[in-house]
């Protein structure tokens, strides 16, 4: 079962994920990247995660736009950008329903895009649908070698 | 300086540059009637062109001073509204995330007075969330690029209606929609105005087992064309008429119908940017009627 990346700059948004996922019993690891920097780091196994295998990928990218250093929608770009990760299901999960966040996360490649819900009782829903399809249901791709 | 003013002074330019072209023409005739007055007269032509020139440099480049300063204040109001959207929901997530999860951790130990307060609270986040939603949603009606195109209105309202009977399918409302009600405008905020303007009739008849809403033609006192949405609900004091379409102004307790305040100054600027106009009548307990028209886009 691989881990879940979360790519989230606030350490509340990080502590209530956690708790939702445990609420809607997400079994698999869920790793914090807190900035866009860790979050490529972590995923090309570089800098303070160069010690890591570069193939082995998450199951899933839960990734927020608004992060220090690099944003999320670089983050995206330069994923899709590398054949490794081209494929690696990304979700954003972000606050803004802004027309052109939507827009150009759609078009860098996002494969879903769910806003963080003020209530906590949606929140939990929604991280419990998003368990259920993108580590359950859905296929993942296959590893580009 | 009052736009009336402005238009005014500019048309007193072009008249200034008229004459300037008349003034040419004449220097033409004279010199070809009399050559010895053509040094003087040519002179004189160039002085006045100069003149005109001038003054239409100056109106030009002041015009370019203002249009840049509303460009400045429009993507500052965009950065802002961007702003808004990502960093002012974030603090209302945790306290309402926390709240909940003490409300589960601590559940048994807490008081009943405990309990109403960290419900108060939470309460509280969700109804400022629902304020920056429609605060966002107002802003972007000033944003959005208009769109011109050919708008039903009779099937937009019915469409409204649809989704406000499946939401609440026990409401003995009939609602009257007018035939063949067209406009020219952008439709996405169109649909927008009168779903606010039907949800509220929607809401403000919530509290009778019967109703009637209706959607019709009417004009205004020019005898232009104007739409209204009309309910027999709980209307309003016509005394406070001219607040129903202030952001944030309410006439009726949130206990009694719910709501932010932000809808009917929604459906003003959707109709302001039509180049129409927006108004109501109304008696308490008596229903209100809504009419709006949408200029000639």
């Amino acid at each position: 079962m691989n881990e879940i990346l979360l790519v989230e700059d606030n350490p509340d948004d990080v502590e209530l994920t956690l708790r939702a996922f445990k609420k809607s019993r997400v079994m698999n690891e869920v790793v914090v990247a807190h900035d866009g920097v860790e979050a490529l780091d972590y995923l090309f196994a570089t800098g303070s995660y160069a010690y890591r295998d570069p193939n082995q990928l998450p199951q899933i990218v839960l990734l927020d736009l608004k992060l220090p250093r690099i944003d999320g929608l670089h983050v995206l770009e330069r994923l899709r950008a590398h054949p490794k990760t081209r494929l690696l299901p990304v979700v954003i999960l972000t606050s803004s329903t802004e027309q052109r966040d939507l827009a150009s996360g759609y078009r860098l490649g996002a494969n879903s895009y769910v806003r963080k819900p003020v209530d906590f009782q949606e929140f939990v829903e929604a991280v419990r649908q998003l368990g259920l399809y993108w580590l359950l249901l859905n296929q993942r791709p296959p590893v580009i070698d | 300086m009052t736009p009336e003013r402005r238009r005014r002074r500019l048309r007193r330019r072009h008249a200034l540059g008229a004459a300037g072209l008349v003034l040419v023409g004449a220097v033409g005739w004279f010199a070809y009637a009399d050559p010895a007055y053509v040094p003087a007269l040519i002179v004189v032509a160039l002085a006045v062109l100069a003149g005109t020139h001038l003054l239409f440099a100056r109106e030009i480049s002041r015009r370019e001073v203002v249009e840049r300063a509303l460009h400045d204040a429009n993507r500052e109001l965009e950065s802002f509204s961007y702003s808004v959207s990502h960093d002012l929901r974030a603090p209302l997530r945790s306290i309402d995330g926390f709240s909940e999860a003490l409300l589960e951790d601590a559940g048994p130990a807490l008081t009943p007075e405990t309990r109403s307060h960290l419900e108060r609270i939470i309460n509280a986040a969700r109804r400022m969330s629902l304020l920056i939603d429609d605060l966002l949603a107002l802003s972007r009606v000033s944003r959005a690029e208009m769109k011109r195109e050919q708008v039903d209105i009779s099937d937009l309202a019915a469409h409204i209606v649809a989704d406000l009977r499946r939401a609440d399918p026990d409401r003995g409302v009939v609602v009257e929609i007018a035939p063949d009600l067209r406009a020219v405008g952008d439709g996405q905020l169109i649909r927008l105005a009168l779903q606010n303007l039907i949800e509220n009739a929607w809401k403000f008849t919530s509290r009778k087992p019967r109703s009637v809403i209706a959607v019709g033609r009417a004009r205004d006192e020019d005898g232009a064309g104007a739409f209204f949405v009309r309910d027999d609900g709980a209307g309003f004091d016509p005394e406070y008429t001219d607040k129903l379409f202030g952001p944030f102004q309410r006439l009726h307790a949130a206990s009694e119908f719910p709501g932010t305040g932000i809808g009917l100054a929604t459906v003003q600027r959707i109709v302001h940017r039509h180049g129409g106009h927006v108004w109501a009548e109304g008696q308490l307990q008596q229903g209100a009627c809504f009419y709006f028209t949408l200029g000639d886009l």
